[in-house]
Formats: C-alpha cells, structure tokens, sequence
C-alpha cells in the first residue's frame, strides 16, 4: 500500500530529476495488490525507458540451505556470529519456544513428523527428474523455434544460390539475341533467294515462249516456201523434159557401167 | 478428549472475524502468475504444462460447447488441489472438510448442468431418466430411480468431498494421538503405530489429489450429459 502511495505522490508532483523505472515483473510479485500496482505504474509514462525487453531470468534460483533456510541469513549472520551463528539461533530459540511452553509437542507434532518425512523423500527422489522434465519442455520450446529458423535459412540459401544461377543466366542472353538475329537472317536471305528464283524461272518461260513462237513461224515459212518451190518444179517438169532427162540418165548409167568394167578389169 | 477430537473441524475464527475466508483466499498466493515471457523458471512451466494437459485430457470426450467451463473447471481443480494438499499439513485448517463450502461448490454447479440441459435439449436432458435397453416391466420403477439418482447427485458430490477428507484427517489425527501416547509406555508398538501413521499420511497425500480430481471429473461427467 505504501509503495502505491508512493507512486502516485512521486508521479502527480512530477519528480522528473531522477527517473522511475520499476520492471512491470518486480511490481507483480508484490503481494496481493501487485496486479494493481502494475496498473498504477502504466498510467503516467514518467520515463521514456519502457516495459521491453524483459531482463533476462536470472541463471539459478534462490540458493537455500537444508532445502528451506535461505543463504541470506547465513550470510547476514556471518560477520557477527560466524559460520554456526545461524544454527545456534535455530537451536535456541526451538528451545526458547519448548522450555517457555509457546510450542506444545503433541499429536500434531508427529503428524508434522510423518508428512515432512514423505514430503521429503518425494522431493529428493523425484526433484532432479521433474527438473531435468521442466528444463526439457523449455528445450523443446527453443529446439521448435530454431528448427522454423534453421528452415528458413536454408531456404533463403538456396534461394541466394538459384538467383546467382539466373544472373549468370541472363549474362549469356546477348547470345541468345546474336542467334536469334542470325536465324532471322537466314530466314529473310532463303526467302529472298526462293523468290529471286521463281522470278527467274517465271522470266525464262516468258522468253522460252517467245523464242518456240517464233521457231514455230520460221519453220513453217521454211515448210512452206519448200512445198511451194516444189510444187512449182514439179509443175515446171514438162514431159518432154521428163524423156529427156530418163535417157540422159540411162546414158550416164552405161557410161558409168563402162567405167567401172574397165576399172575391175 | 472426544470435544477435541472434532475441534480440528470447527471454522475458525478469531477475535470475531472468520479466518475462513484467509484461509479460501491465500492459497492463491502459492500459485505463480505465468509472465509475459516465452520462457519461463521451471515452476511456471510445470504449471503451464500440468494445466493445459489436465484440461485436454477433461475436455477430450466433451462437445465444444462444453468447452465453455474449461476455466471454471481447471481453476476449481487447482483451487481444490491445493486445498486439500495444504490441510495435511500440522495446525492447518482445510476449508474443504466443511460441508457447506463443498455443497457451496456441488450444488450450484450440479444445477447450472441439470438448466443448461434442460433449457437447451430437454428431451435428449429427460431421455437420461430412461437408459436405452430396460425391460418394458421396470420402466416405472426405473424413471423413479434415476430421478432420485439425479437429485442425489449434488449430495452425493459435496458429501464425498468432506467425508474423505474429514475421515483421513480424523485418522491422521487419532494415529498421531495413539503413537503420542503410546511412546512412553509401550514404544515398539508405538513404532509400529508410527510406520502405520506414515502409510496413511501417504494415502492421504492420494486420497487429497484423487478427491479434488474426482469432483471435477463428476462435474465434466455432468455436463457432458447435458451440454
């Protein structure tokens, strides 16, 4: 209730000379009301620290001896009274509250015996057990989460080494265009060359026509003026002539049969 | 000798004011807060992880709209739990060895199941009276006694709780009593008492954990019938 009060007065005077910063976790252990008090320190932002990160746990808990005396009194009582200060406090005043009759020893007495026996046996042989299980289900908490992480950072790796894959990729690419450019090339010069060449061939037919055209006519006058010539020899041809011409011939034979009896003689 | 015995039963009080609420209301101070971190000291994690695998394993054969008491539930078996586990403890008051808390606890509960199921499915709710397969002979007889069953219910809850309880501490009491008196006179049977008095303290030890268990699974049960 007083640290409450404290707060409130220490925030409504506005003491800004020194900051106030009380971890949320301190003020939620403070006994029935630290709910409450965590409340009260959210209200006015007094410090420009805030509530996050949380302070790490501390690494072991609070060291106790015997299993239930805390170190701290050993170690308040030390300078004064030495190492067994603190047991010749416990024995005294055990005997203080016998002798003065403030603690009866009865019946409850050996109850508090018997439970203490069982409590005791149960902490020491299942304690280190159910520790080692508490610190395992905070192990596999982290293991889960540095699994997610491990998988994550294999598959960034491997997304780093196909990238490097598609720049070297897209290096050869100018290539790529240089064939591609060729083959275009190509494709426009075959085509040139086919069409060069039905233009060719279309041309020599144009002109081999006209040059049977014209064979074509010479041949027929040649025929004609041939037929025409004969024809008008023929007709020329008298009869007389025809006599003349058949004994001529038939003298020539035998002169040439003359001359070939004397040659084979 | 026989007033004292029953002593240890009565609510306490003092200068006028009942300690029963003290003694109601502090155990949750034993209970650890589970902060806003992701990883714990071992006692909250215990805690996180008994909770959540107690409450699975009750919810499992409920339907979902049973699932609506998982906080009653688990925070009465945590309440009950240490209840019963701080009484065994010397001079302490166990507030669950009095009838009235215990029926304050069945009653209600045993009767927002019995409305819920009748408000909700009143004919799959009375279908209950009649299980599936009776002769058609003892069907009157049968209605009959599955009504006084229901109505027996909450009795049944509350009075199961404190009389185990009641009847362990008594025992606690009486053999702790016999050793105390027997020790000077005749001490080897006063250790033989004694180991006796150590196997009860660890049945009772089961019987707190088993009684807390058993209500709230009888609860489940309950609104697993009607829900």
């Amino acid at each position: 209730m007083g640290l409450r009060l404290l707060i409130f007065a220490c925030c409504y005077l506005k003491l800004m000379t020194f900051s106030f910063y009380i971890p949320a976790n301190a003020l939620k252990s403070k006994g029935p009301i630290g709910a409450g008090l965590v409340q009260a320190s959210h209200s006015l932002h007094t410090s420009s620290k805030s509530l996050a990160p949380v302070p790490a746990l501390p690494e072991k808990g609070g060291q106790v001896r015997h299993g239930i005396i805390p170190e701290e009194l050993f170690q308040l009582l030390y300078p004064k009274t030495g190492v067994t200060g603190p047991y010749m406090l416990g024995t005294g005043l055990l005997c203080y509250l016998l002798s003065k009759e403030i603690y009866i020893i009865n019946h409850e007495t050996l109850s508090a015996a018997s439970i203490g026996a069982v409590v005791i046996y149960a902490i020491k042989k299942f304690g280190p057990s159910v520790a080692a299980f508490a610190d395992k289900l905070n192990e596999e908490k982290v293991l889960n989460a540095q699994a997610v992480k491990d998988v994550a950072l294999v598959g960034l790796s491997q997304a780093i080494e196909e990238e490097k894959k598609e720049q070297w990729r897209a290096e050869g690419r100018s290539m790529l265009f240089d064939a591609k450019r060729n083959n275009v090339a190509m494709l426009l010069e075959t085509n040139f060359r086919e069409r060069i060449h039905m233009v060719t061939n279309e041309v020599k037919k144009r002109l081999d026509y006209q040059i049977a055209v014209q064979n074509l006519n010479r041949q027929m006058e040649q025929e004609h003026m041939v037929n025409w010539v004969e024809k008008s020899v023929v007709g020329s041809i008298t009869p007389l002539q025809e006599k003349e011409s058949i004994a001529k011939c038939i003298s020539d034979l035998k002169a040439l049969a003359r001359a070939k009896a004397s040659l084979a003689v | 000798m026989t007033l004292s015995l029953f002593d240890q039963f009565s609510s306490p009080s003092f200068l006028g004011i009942p300690m029963i609420l003290m003694a109601l209301a502090l155990p949750w101070l034993l209970i650890p807060t589970p902060t806003s971190r992701w990883l714990s000291n071992r006692v909250v994690s215990l805690q996180g992880w008994f909770i959540a695998r107690f409450t699975n394993q009750l919810f499992l054969p409920l339907n979902v709209g049973g699932h609506k008491w998982a906080p009653l539930l688990a925070s009465l078996m945590m309440f009950l739990l240490t209840l019963n586990m701080l009484g065994l403890m010397p001079y302490i008051f166990t507030p669950t060895t009095q009838l009235s808390l215990n029926l304050g606890l069945a009653v209600p509960l045993w009767l927002a199941t019995v409305l819920i199921g009748m408000r909700n499915q009143p004919t799959h709710a009375l279908g209950h009276f009649l299980p599936e397969g009776t002769p058609t002979a003892l069907i009157p007889i049968l209605i009959i006694i599955e009504t006084i069953s229901l109505f027996i219910r909450p009795l049944a809850l509350g009075v199961r709780l404190t009389a185990n309880l009641t009847a362990g501490h008594l025992l606690i009491h009486l053999i702790s009593s016999a050793v105390f008196v027997l020790m000077p006179m005749m001490p080897a049977v006063a250790i033989l008492t004694a180991v006796l008095l150590l196997l009860l303290t660890m049945l009772e030890v089961a019987v707190a954990m088993i009684q807390a268990y058993v209500f709230i699974l009888l609860l489940s049960l309950y609104l697993q019938e009607n829900v």
